[in-house]
């Protein structure tokens, strides 16, 4: 436990809203009459860390800012301020089936995919059976993904994130797509990462998953840490107020 | 811009990946589909020679090959730039999820259409070969002017990756860009000496008097002008061209110093895309 696992610090997030719709180079033209833009503070100072081998569950309604922390931790967002640092291979998990590329064969995806979470290309290859097994998408794997119904990208995406070695892993609400067989086997699969000292941070509304699997809890309210600490101290909490 | 370049050089993998994944989808897993994507450059050189060849009387020797010569090269600047135009908004999916040096997208485009342009230019020294062959072995076509070609393509490269970056990284922001820029490259064809020659252009400005020659300098500081000037010396062996009024002239010699100029200007607009791309990438995904 020398270093955590994710430090944050002091973390801000604003966005610029726009009521005008998509940019154009016309808008740029009459930019001499400021175009409506409207300053959103999503995150307002966050910190906490996230300690190596340990499963943090954040809990908040919609719009507290819980999907914008997850994809500042995977890179897809700058802060506006503050300092967000991982300290090993992040495997984010936003959205299921997300660079997965709808014209190729579960079998490209997943080799693509794998590319882009850090594996080298020979590593991705000698993964893939594993991958699919996993999955459970042998009859599959050779069709197109567009093919593929909402469960079976849940699958495949699930199990190539599982499957590249990752220190931490990111998980936004999506333990909750697969069938009851599929889904004892992601806890399984998430137990037997965590006694490997993988560190996990999800985001759920399922409180029952939250307390399954969670160490501990981050109950984030209006872009802030209202309440950090053992999942049901923290649940009870939110869930009265 | 050197930690960007560092961590480019850590997913070169996922770039040759995406590469690969658009030379697939264009010659959709079959041979022949290389060589459908070769009719287009063909029947425009084809159609060319006819028109000034047959109806416009035009007496230049190799004029077929000195089309092709320059149109090849053309059409790789002309799709590589189209194609990134829409490489970053077509995979805002992606980009909105997963982490990754968002300037692979461009480049995998413009790489994609660098390897269907060299692999043009084999079928284009083909082509060489077999009218070489036609006239008996006479005359070859190969000059030892074609060891300068790795240059050329480098410096076509470097402009090209420029440029694509500026285009897609403003497109983003801005959609209507991919419109402007084409119509942008549908007048660059007429103002590049593909369908016809720079002597051209020295014998109409020469015409009008010395005090009009600074006219001949100013085409060719259009990079892309300049890059089908010197691929046309490069690949073709020197034949006499027809500048019109019954004056058939010698090709004029290769130009170094316009050449260095659009040296310097192909890595400038290289560097430069390359600053703006890595300055906007992170607004991409939240763009207003």
């Amino acid at each position: 436990m020398s270093t955590p696992a994710i430090l944050v610090q002091d973390l801000h997030k604003e966005f610029l809203l726009s009521h005008s719709g998509v940019g154009s180079l016309k808008t740029l033209a009459l930019w001499w009459k400021k175009r409506e833009l409207e300053h959103l503070q999503v995150l307002k100072g966050l910190s906490f860390e996230v300690g190596r081998g340990e499963c943090v569950a954040v809990v908040g309604r919609n719009g507290a800012g819980k999907s914008t922390l997850l994809s500042l931790l995977a890179r897809v967002y700058l802060p506006t301020t503050g300092t967000v640092q991982i300290n090993g291979r992040l495997a984010p998990l936003l959205e299921l089936g997300a660079g997965f590329h709808p014209d190729l064969t579960g079998l490209e995806n997943i080799l693509f995919n794998g590319m882009i979470l850090g594996l080298t290309r020979k590593q991705a290859m000698e993964r893939t059976a594993d991958i699919v097994a996993f999955a459970e998408l042998e009859h599959h794997i050779d069709s197109p993904v567009r093919a593929y119904s909402s469960g079976m990208l849940a699958r495949l995406g699930f199990s190539v994130a599982v499957h590249v070695d990752a220190d931490v892993l990111i998980v936004d609400e999506v333990l909750a797509v697969g069938d009851f067989a599929f889904e004892e086997k992601c806890y399984d699969r998430i137990a037997s990462f965590r006694s490997a000292s993988g560190t996990i941070l999800f985001v759920s509304h399922n409180m029952d998953s939250v307390r399954r699997v969670a160490d501990r809890c981050l109950w984030l309210k209006d872009g802030k840490v209202e309440l950090a600490g053992e999942p049901e101290t923290v649940i009870a909490s939110y869930e009265n107020g | 811009m050197q930690a960007d370049l560092k961590e480019l050089w850590r997913f070169r993998e996922l770039l040759w990946a995406m590469v690969e994944r658009e030379l697939r989808i264009r010659y959709k897993n079959s041979f022949l589909g290389f060589f459908w994507s070769l009719i287009n450059p063909l029947m425009t050189v084809v159609v060319m020679t006819l028109v000034f060849k047959t109806f416009l009387q035009n007496s230049t020797e190799n004029y077929a090959p000195y089309v092709l010569s320059a149109y090849l090269p053309f059409m790789f600047f002309n799709l590589a730039v189209m194609d990134s135009a829409q490489s970053v908004l077509v995979a805002m999916p992606v980009v909105k999820k997963v982490y990754f040096p968002r300037e692979i997208l461009p480049l995998a485009s413009v790489l994609a259409n660098f390897i269907h342009f060299l692999l043009a230019l084999v079928v284009f020294f083909g082509y060489l070969f077999v009218v070489w062959a036609t006239t008996g072995f006479q005359v070859s076509p190969f000059t030892w002017r074609i060891g300068f070609l790795p240059v050329l393509l480098v410096v076509s490269l470097a402009l090209t990756l420029g440029t694509s970056l500026i285009v897609s990284a403003l497109n983003v922001f801005y959609e209507d860009v991919k419109y402007v820029i084409g119509v942008l490259l549908y007048l660059a064809f007429f103002m590049t000496p593909i369908m016809y020659f720079s002597e051209n252009v020295w014998a109409a400005v020469s015409k009008k008097g010395p005090t009009y020659e600074w006219l001949y300098y100013l085409y060719h500081l259009n990079p892309v002008a300049q890059l089908a000037t010197t691929y046309k010396k490069t690949l073709v062996p020197p034949g006499r061209i027809d500048v019109g009024s019954g004056l058939v002239v010698d090709p004029i010699a290769q130009n170094w110093g316009l050449f260095g100029v659009t040296v310097l200007v192909s890595f400038g607009v290289l560097v430069f895309g390359y600053w703006l791309f890595n300055r906007m990438k992170w607004k991409f995904v939240e763009r207003p």
